[in-house]
């Protein structure tokens, strides 16, 4: 192995000999002004989004631009707030019914699925769970047309149930519930049955309550997801007050280019809110992101 | 029908005298109570449109002109076999749709294969530069990589465009301040602009996606870092390695199959790239960031040519499904440590 090779030809150091001791790396200094340039670059947009909505109309357009806001006004925020044609809060109430929708429906399908196809041997089980596996290679593009023209059949479309009834089976959730319901002991839910137990009993009492921070890693992307989607309800949703908030945010921006600053405070209303939310969870959404590699 | 005792999800091992118990008959009662409604769910939202999708691909589909009752192919919509796909791969110039399709093509592999090294480049030392800091600084520095994967694509794509703006934008303020002039860049609308070949608007949403993308990949390498052995870096460590060997002796060879799986995963994704072109740029200038998920979304759902765009659509997938085949080879040689 490689690590044969650094100790054939690195030079031995000479305080080697006794407790290892914590060597004071010479990049330090390096390190950390490299990881400080590299955060302020990525820092810079969400400061010049918010500086942004600060500035008067008159100050963004001046050349050179001023990063920080030589006045600061609140206008541009008076102006979203009272502009009779972007009335946010119907716009936020969409976003949060599809949004939690989903939330409730797909964690609830999806545990009850993983327990199904953790715990319950039948012949068909494989060949249907390799079946959601693949569905979750299948593009969003390939099944849009399809499932648009359905909605169309259905009387779905402009109506936020569209963006619910299409995605109830989630594979990527089902496959993650399976992978933790698998890890219980069937000891447990054996002698749950001994009991006298009912299956519904079982997935209730015994498998959810041991789930739980599945649950809520889960349900947290899938809001995470809903709430930040773009190109479904895009299709979906063509009258203006039933849209969502990113498909309004383009619309928005589109109608209003000339007015960066009253873009940039929309975005700031849209983005912010939400944002510091998902700051306070992210542990969780960490964990499920990196525990099964899968957006 | 058995129920499974053991803890892996072979069903193959019909020998096992536990597994051998029949399922009693609640846990079939309820087995089928949640299967029906889900097998049926399925059977309509995604064998359906998988079939449908196909059968749209041999039609020249229009939901604007009137067909049969068989979901409105035949009749105006006639059917045309493989003409569709004839004419994606018709390279004689002579179809403007056609050259739409391959320009598409291209300019998502060229995305693809710049975002992948890039977002490598970036998110690997970053991560290990990261663990490396103290230990009170690390998820303040996470956080702040990690806040664009939160926030929407679309608002994303909007506070880029005042970044990248010509006039007022701080991309050409900060570049005005190092080359001492006022500088104009058209950074999303100048078709003749290019670096190494490659279209500036096409560098411009790049970088817009590789600024909302890196902290995803991030975050899975600080993960892959933390779950090293602590054992190997030790040893090199004594073994007087230096901070460049430990990387590169010790550490890359333990990420590789990470490296590997989240390079396919960050390939498929940048594949399917959608928002930030929708909202940036719309295709333009000339096309030049016209990626394949935007010319499939325009073709159906602005000029209702939803044949065509069903045609492209099963392309993409192939794409995407040859990436993934690709991606189950390489990943199938063993890694251990």
């Amino acid at each position: 192995m490689a690590t044969v090779s650094v100790s054939e030809t690195a030079p031995r150091s000479v305080t080697v000999v006794g407790p290892p001791r914590r060597r004071v790396p010479l990049g330090r200094p390096l390190l950390y002004l490299v990881l400080a340039v590299a955060g302020l670059i990525a820092m810079l947009p969400f400061l010049w989004m918010l500086f942004g909505s600060f500035k008067t109309g008159q100050e963004l357009r001046q050349i050179p631009p001023t990063f920080w806001p030589q006045s600061w006004t609140l206008d541009n925020y008076r102006t979203i707030l009272g502009d009779p044609d972007l009335p946010l809060l119907t716009f936020y109430g969409n976003s949060f019914f599809v949004a939690i929708m989903n939330v409730l429906i797909g964690v609830f399908v999806a545990s009850l699925l993983g327990f199904i196809f953790a715990k319950y041997s039948f012949s068909w089980r494989q060949p249907l769970f390799w079946y959601l596996l693949a569905l979750m290679m299948v593009p969003p593009s390939v099944l849009m047309i399809p499932n648009y023209l359905i909605l169309s059949e259905l009387g779905l479309l402009n109506n936020l149930w569209g963006l619910i009834v299409t995605v109830i089976v989630d594979p990527f959730a089902v496959f993650v519930m399976r992978q933790f319901i698998i890890s219980l002991p069937n000891e447990q839910l054996e002698s749950a049955r001994i009991d006298g137990a009912s299956e519904w009993r079982i997935y209730r009492s015994v498998v959810l309550p041991q789930v739980k921070p599945a649950l809520a890693t889960l349900g947290l992307l899938t809001f995470m997801f809903n709430w930040n989607a773009y190109l479904w309800p895009l299709i979906v949703l063509t009258q203006t007050d039933k849209r969502t908030l990113p498909v309004i945010l383009t619309a928005y921006s589109t109608q209003h280019s000339a007015q960066l600053n009253l873009v940039m405070a929309a975005s700031v209303l849209i983005v912010v809110p939400v944002l510091i939310f998902f700051l306070f969870t992210q542990r969780w959404i960490v964990a499920g992101l990196t525990l099964t590699g899968g957006k | 029908m058995a129920i499974d005792t053991a803890e892996s999800d072979r069903t193959t091992e019909p020998k096992r005298a536990r597994s051998s118990r029949s399922l009693d008959a609640p846990q079939r009662h309820f087995r089928w109570i949640v299967l029906t409604p889900t097998l049926g769910y399925l059977a309509f939202f995604t064998l359906l449109p998988l079939v449908w999708v196909v059968a749209l691909s041999l039609f020249n589909y229009s939901p604007r002109r009137d067909g049969s009752s068989v979901g409105g192919l035949g009749g105006e919509n006639p059917f045309v076999g493989l003409q569709n796909f004839q004419q994606l791969f018709d390279f004689s110039g002579q179809s403007q749709l056609s050259q739409t399709f391959q320009t598409s093509v291209v300019v998502t592999l060229v995305f693809a294969f710049i975002v992948l090294p890039l977002n490598l480049l970036i998110t690997l030392p970053l991560a290990v530069m990261i663990e490396a800091a103290a230990r009170r600084l690390r998820p303040f520095l996470r956080t702040i990589f990690f806040m664009p994967v939160l926030t929407s694509a679309v608002a994303v794509a909007v506070i880029w465009q005042y970044v990248l703006h010509p006039q007022y934008g701080l991309a050409n303020s900060i570049i005005g301040k190092f080359t001492g002039e006022t500088t104009i860049i058209s950074w999303l609308n100048d078709p003749s602009m290019t670096v190494l070949g490659v279209p500036v608007a096409l560098i411009a949403v790049t970088m817009a996606y590789l600024w909302m993308d890196i902290g995803y990949n991030l975050v899975i390498f600080i993960a892959a870092l933390q779950g090293l052995p602590k054992s190997l870096t030790e040893a090199s460590l004594l073994d007087g390695a230096n901070a460049w060997q430990r990387f590169r002796f010790v550490t890359l060879p333990l990420l590789k199959p990470t490296i590997l799986l989240t390079a396919v995963l960050t390939m498929i994704s940048s594949f399917q790239a959608f928002d930030l072109f929708q909202v940036m740029t719309l295709g333009g200038p000339d096309n030049q960031t016209r990626v394949l998920s935007l010319d499939i979304y325009e073709n159906a759902f602005r000029f209702q040519s939803m044949g065509w765009a069903a045609a492209e659509s099963l392309v993409l997938l192939a794409i995407v499904l040859l990436i993934t085949l690709a991606q189950s080879r390489l990943l199938r040689s063993k890694w251990t440590y």
